[in-house]
């Protein structure tokens, strides 16, 4: 008994804290049953209409198809680029020692700061990124104007800030490789690209997807940097859905319809962590051996 | 083995139990909302001769924007609390969040703070709930209000604007007085002098003119000697700012109608086939000769590339000019001119404006202090003072426009006087009033931009009016 | 020589990276030392000047920047303090044992990292309000325990899961009692992991800005949007909000420089060792 309880005993505070973030969920989930906004202070039940309207308004599918481009847009390219920054940085050269002493400089820039300056500097008429590019003819790029330019800056300035992270924690995973795989690969005379494939990439995977996990949920609810650079525009293009939540619940006041919206984001992000967490744990025993 | 499951069990429900209880009952049911609405005003309760000291003592919370009108009240605060006997404690937000900031306190039913400052349009927002004081009770009690205040001499288009039934589509002008204004800002055309003068050109007078002018500086400002400029900046961002400036004063002018409004009923109006004509030209006028980027700029942008010559013109609030056209603010002080802008239909100069105004909350527990304090603050003594001494432009008192020493210092700035003048009459609110506002304008942006971007005005424009249809009531 | 010709060619990727990396920084230094009359007019050369620096830390523009950033510091470091003590035990106990619940409780706490703030951010406000947390430290921390607590959870699992339990063992077998074995033992092991991962906590607490836009006013408002105040009234003050957001990466860049080398060892929790 005493011996089953400890664990238990050890999580409490843990659990306590976790009960005080919960009942504001929970009050906010209990919200989305009413009709409550500024319009009317006394709400009554409403019971699901908050979500079937949510389900059937056209606003709300193309919020989501956004949300979810921008999260794997930016999730995929935080990775791709966050592991080769990594592995180049692994070589340990005299250049890769002093950079990775600044590695982590971005990730300390608020990302609504970093929006704000980004903006700024990607401005045709005063930024300094037109200005600079003009002599390669590119002097009248207007980024965020079309939708797909909006999209993509808005990713770049995501990229920006968190591919520091990604490649933190893969270049945490290289230091932390067995050296003996890699010797015994090279006695056998194994090129690059088959070590990199066949030993560097499946024993790296572990560390990489935390990072991955991390950036995909976390770029599933963004906020800041789109309220920063592009507020939704042009039309609905960066519209995502805490962008659309937030319009709802604090600028036009529709408190339940907006926090509905965000529930539903919960959902999908809850859902989304879930595969993905499984996976990680049947990969992280793949690799590792228990220890109990 | 399975008695421990259960034990397990019990314990972690008592565990989140536990936790919770306590705040179950702090929080009732857990709406923010209000506890019933009070039969009559607290000015009623004001009695006997007007005394500028009856709430000496007393200290008046108020929430503030950052500009620099609220910077010359801040200066004048010590006069306020000599003169009362009361302190006034403040806290500043900048714009981007003020207004969130406000209607998050407001909505939670607290009296946070007792006075705090507004525009016309949240009135719209935050009357409805009963968020707002009606301040007409105040006002006419001889007893609460000293007789120098002189209702009479502000702009009476001004005070209308502030005033209303509470009722979607009812005109501005009848109804509870729920704020009151303080400073504000006409829509006009601003224009660099520099660039004029060196392509010969003059301030358009139509909107077909101005497209062309927009054009025209584009085209040839940049062989000129003025590096990267464009003809005319106007916010083109996804906000309910986006309208309200340059595109909402052109529209009125063009004599169009955001809604129609039939015993009560309000139906979208801004698919009319005139209106559709007129938004696909506002969009070619950008396309012409806007800034680059449009669809992302709101007033910094606007009122930046201004002073940095990268802007031929500005159709936007006077002041976002103003404040790039003092000295030393910007490449282009001494170098900007004011004009009315080009006339609408029948010559039209009808034009929209935002007023900074006061208001206090209807939840307040010092409404006596908090009407002393926005008496002051929009009395004659105060006003002519900051806009004398301070960047207070654009009066809302007829005695401090008319008032020598500020006229004096405006005149420097060529044409501001004379374009204030000349609108003035004109200019109120073109919106018609309806909570749903915010929503209303910031789809109406996105709407814009999409017809920018290359959508036919006609549909874009029917399935926002389909969509407010629903919404507005 | 192929080898070398890569190398050079690894470095000048490297490079590439670090330039699209750093321009934006040094930019905002440019911005930051700008008068305010040239923050548009010229690209590189200007006359620079600390007044943008001198008005930020004198409070002169009326927005009491210096005591933003006192709150930032005790906000985040509550935060991070806060998560550890409650962290660490939850982690060890979830690394080493395998009990009924554990998976789906970490999971719990893991989604929270993953709800969107504005789910909760109204009824906190409201709540908050009616408990008098509204505009506090008690307030701001609590609510950063989103932040934090599931990152320091989880990675530090993955850390406690990855020690042998071995060692712990003998220390058992030496007479050291249970808490005895997880201070004197398991936590001196896992330092490095506590120093980096607190440090990324510490981090992504100080660069929020939704909770403490709408959950603070005056008194415990934080840099991240007090840095914003500097855009509004006349004109936008790029060079103050450059100023202040570099003043503001200073707390973070003293705590990661004073645990670099813990940094990159720190964070490789997980397994994959044989």
């Amino acid at each position: 008994m005493r011996l089953a309880l400890r664990p238990y005993l050890l999580i409490v505070p843990a659990l306590l804290l976790t009960c005080g973030i919960l009942y504001p969920f929970g009050l906010g989930l209990y919200y989305t049953l009413f009709d409550f906004s500024a319009s009317k202070p006394q709400p009554d039940m409403v019971r699901f209409e908050n979500y079937t309207t949510v389900f059937t308004q056209e606003a709300f599918w193309n919020s989501a198809w956004v949300t979810v481009l921008y999260a794997v847009g930016a999730a995929l390219a935080e990775t791709v680029l966050g592991v080769a920054v990594a592995l180049l940085l692994h070589r340990s050269t005299i250049v890769g020692r002093i950079l990775e002493k600044i590695l982590i400089l971005p990730l300390m820039i608020a990302p609504v700061i970093a929006a704000i300056i980004w903006k700024l500097m990607l401005q045709p008429s005063v930024g300094v990124v037109n200005h600079l590019l003009r002599p390669f003819g590119l002097g009248g790029v207007q980024w965020t104007d079309t939708p797909t330019g909006a999209l993509l800056s808005s990713i770049a300035v995501d990229v920006w800030v968190y591919t520091p992270f990604v490649a933190i924690l893969a270049l945490a995973g290289l230091r932390s490789l067995p050296a003996s795989p890699f010797e015994a690969a090279a006695v056998d005379g194994a090129g690059w690209w088959y070590t990199f494939r066949r030993l560097t990439l499946p024993m790296l995977w572990p560390y990489v997807l935390v990072a991955v996990i991390f950036r995909f949920m976390d770029s599933l609810k963004v906020f800041d940097i789109i309220y920063a650079l592009t507020e939704g525009g042009p039309g609905d293009a960066t519209v995502v859905l805490q962008i659309r939540a937030y319009l709802e619940a604090i600028r036009f006041q529709r408190y339940s319809f907006g926090i509905s919206y965000t529930i539903v984001l919960w959902a999908v992000v809850y859902l989304a962590a879930m595969v993905l967490v499984k996976h990680l744990g049947k990969i992280q025993r793949k690799a590792a051996e228990v220890t109990t | 083995m399975d008695t421990h499951v259960h034990d397990r069990r019990r314990f972690l429900a008592l565990a989140a139990g536990a936790a919770a209880a306590p705040l179950l009952t702090a929080c009732g049911a857990g709406f923010g909302g209000d506890d019933g609405k009070s039969d009559g005003s607290a000015a009623d309760d004001v009695t006997g001769s007007f005394d500028w000291k009856r709430e000496k003592g007393t200290t008046v919370k108020a929430l503030l924007n950052k500009h620099p009108y609220t910077d010359a009240l801040i200066a004048d605060l010590k006069s306020f609390t000599a003169k009362t006997g009361i302190e006034v404690e403040y806290d500043v937000f900048p714009e981007d969040n003020y207004f969130d900031k406000l209607t998050v306190d407001l909505s939670s039913g607290r009296a946070s703070y007792d006075v705090f400052m507004l525009g016309a349009y949240m009135v719209w927002q935050y009357g409805p709930p009963g968020w707002l004081e009606d301040l007409g009770p105040w006002m006419r009690n001889s007893a609460a209000t000293g007789a120098e205040w002189d209702q009479a001499d502000f702009f009476p288009n001004l005070l209308r604007a502030d005033q209303w039934s509470l009722k979607a589509g009812a005109p501005l002008g009848r109804g509870g007085q729920y704020a009151l204004p303080w400073g504000w800002e006409t829509n006009v055309v601003a224009y660099n002098t520099e660039v004029f003068r060196k392509l010969g050109l003059k301030p358009a007078e139509s909107f077909d003119e101005l497209t062309e002018l927009a054009g025209t500086i584009t085209q040839r400002a940049p062989g000129a000697g003025f590096d990267g400029m464009y003809g005319i900046a106007v916010r083109g961002s996804r906000s309910w700012a986006t309208i309200h400036p340059g595109f909402m004063t052109m529209y009125a002018r063009n004599g169009l109608r955001d809604f129609t409004v039939d015993g009560g009923k309000l139906t979208p109006a801004m698919n009319s086939s005139d209106a559709v004509a007129f938004t696909e030209d506002w969009a070619g006028m950008v396309k012409r000769g806007g800034p680059p980027s449009w669809t992302s700029y709101t007033w910094y942008q606007c009122s930046s590339d201004l002073g940095a010559k990268k802007a031929g013109m500005l159709f936007d609030a006077d002041t976002a000019a103003y404040f790039q056209a003092v000295k030393g603010a910007s490449p282009a002080s001494g170098k900007i001119a004011f004009h009315p802008g080009p006339k609408g239909r029948d010559g039209s100069l009808a034009t929209n404006m935002w007023i900074w105004s006061l208001g206090m909350n209807a939840k307040s527990k010092k409404k006596s202090a908090s009407w002393l304090f926005l008496q002051w603050a929009t009395g004659k003594e105060h006003l002519r003072k900051s806009a004398v001494t301070h960047n207070h432009i654009d009066p809302v008192r007829k005695s401090v426009a008319d008032d020598a020493a500020y006229k004096d210092k405006m005149r420097h700035l060529p044409g501001f006087l004379e374009t204030f003048e000349t609108v003035v009459d004109q200019t109120k609110i073109q919106f018609t009033p309806q909570a749903q506002f915010f929503d209303a304008t910031t789809s109406w942006a996105a709407a814009l931009q999409e017809i920018y971007g290359g959508k036919g005005a006609r549909s874009v424009l029917d399935g926002l009016a389909d969509d407010l249809a629903g919404k507005v009531g | 020589m192929r080898k070398r010709a890569l190398g050079w060619l690894g470095d000048a990727a490297l490079i590439l990276y670090f330039v699209f990396a750093l321009f934006p920084i040094a930019w905002m230094v440019i911005l930051s030392l700008k008068p305010a009359d040239q923050l548009f007019s010229t690209y590189f050369s200007f006359s620079p000047t600390l007044d943008g620096y001198r008005t930020v830390l004198g409070d002169s523009e009326g927005i009491p920047f210096v005591r933003f950033f006192v709150n930032s510091l005790v906000v985040s470091v509550g935060a991070v303090a806060l998560s550890l003590v409650v962290g660490l035990p939850a982690a060890y106990a979830s690394a080493r044992w395998r009990f009924k619940g554990s998976e789906n409780l970490m999971f719990t706490l893991l989604s929270f990292r993953f709800a969107p703030e504005l789910t909760v951010i109204i009824p906190l406000f409201v709540l908050y309000q009616k408990l008098g947390l509204f505009d506090t430290y008690v307030g701001m921390v609590w609510v950063l325990q989103l932040v934090t607590l599931p990152l320091i959870v989880w990675i530090m699992r993955s850390y406690f899961a990855d020690l042998t339990p071995e060692l712990e063992q003998a220390a058992l077998l030496d007479g050291y009692t249970r808490k005895q074995a997880f201070f004197k033992v398991a936590l001196p092991l896992v330092k490095p992991g506590i120093a980096a991962v607190s440090l990324l906590a510490f981090i992504f607490a100080w660069n929020n800005f939704v909770f403490p836009l709408i959950l603070t006013s005056n008194e415990a408002q934080t840099v991240t949007v007090g840095a914003l105040s500097f855009l509004g009234g006349d004109r936008p003050k790029y060079n103050l909000t450059a100023a202040a957001a570099l003043v503001s990466v200073v707390p973070p860049l003293l705590l990661a420089l004073t645990i670099q080398r813990y940094l990159v060892r720190g964070l490789s929790f997980g397994a994959v060792k044989s």
